[in-house]
């Protein structure tokens, strides 16, 4: 089984950080958690544990609630740099 | 008495003068009905990241405010009224450690109120220009 991992095992950074609490008003930092398309990215491919997916997916919902992020990145709607605000 | 925090975001089209007469009201609307307004953060004008009933940008205003969880209801009924608001996000801060953030965020939108204005000035200059650019690629 060991063979089969393809990637060095995961940590989750939130954990690192010591994150207790997100504001869904700093967009920049939920852009780690974030696919090009906007879409929330997997537990699988970020690392994240399990108590800060729960909190990142909460706090990315209501960015999106309040159009901070997009809920869709299509080729008809594309977004140009929606995080340059944040600078 | 509960902590809570409403985003509102106030129709672009408006003049400067009457973007602050509509959050004065919108804060009205929260001390009439028996909130205490902790702190206020106006982020400014923004792009919005989805057009809101054709409007690309929208100009954004956090309260952080404590009243009584049953107003909360007639506060969002008179948010829904008024037609120049393209939307609010109200947050309840209501665990142990969403209140500690709660404080931390007061104190921070405080001192951002506080501080010198040149700061916002550079923002102002630099969201417009950039916006001008992205029109040009379409």
């Amino acid at each position: 089984m060991a063979e089969r991992r393809k990637y060095k095992k995961r940590f989750c950074k939130y954990c690192e950080a010591k994150v207790d609490f997100m504001d869904y008003k700093d967009v920049g930092a939920l852009r780690f958690s974030l696919s090009e398309r906007y879409k929330i990215m997997p537990r699988r491919l970020t690392g994240n544990c399990k108590r800060h997916q729960d909190m990142i997916a909460t706090v990315i919902k209501r960015a999106r609630a309040a159009a901070l992020v997009p809920y869709t990145v299509t080729r008809k709607t594309v977004v140009t740099a929606p995080f340059e605000n944040l600078r | 008495m509960r902590h809570y925090e409403n985003l509102v975001i106030v129709k672009p089209t408006l003049t400067a003068e009457e973007i602050q007469a509509n959050i004065s009201a919108i804060e009205e609307v929260i001390t009439s009905n028996g909130g205490e307004i902790a702190a206020r953060d106006a982020m400014g004008m923004r792009k919005l990241a989805y057009p809101l009933g054709k409007n690309e940008r929208g100009y954004f205003h956090v309260i952080y405010y404590s009243v009584a969880p049953a107003a909360i209801n007639e506060i969002e009924r008179r948010f829904r009224i008024n037609e120049d608001l393209l939307r609010f996000v109200t947050i309840k801060y209501d665990t142990n450690r969403e209140v500690i953030a709660w404080n931390q965020l007061v104190q921070k939108a405080q001192k951002k109120a506080t501080q010198p204005v040149s700061e916002t000035k550079v923002e102002e200059v630099v969201i417009p220009a950039a916006l001008e650019e992205n029109d040009d690629e379409e």
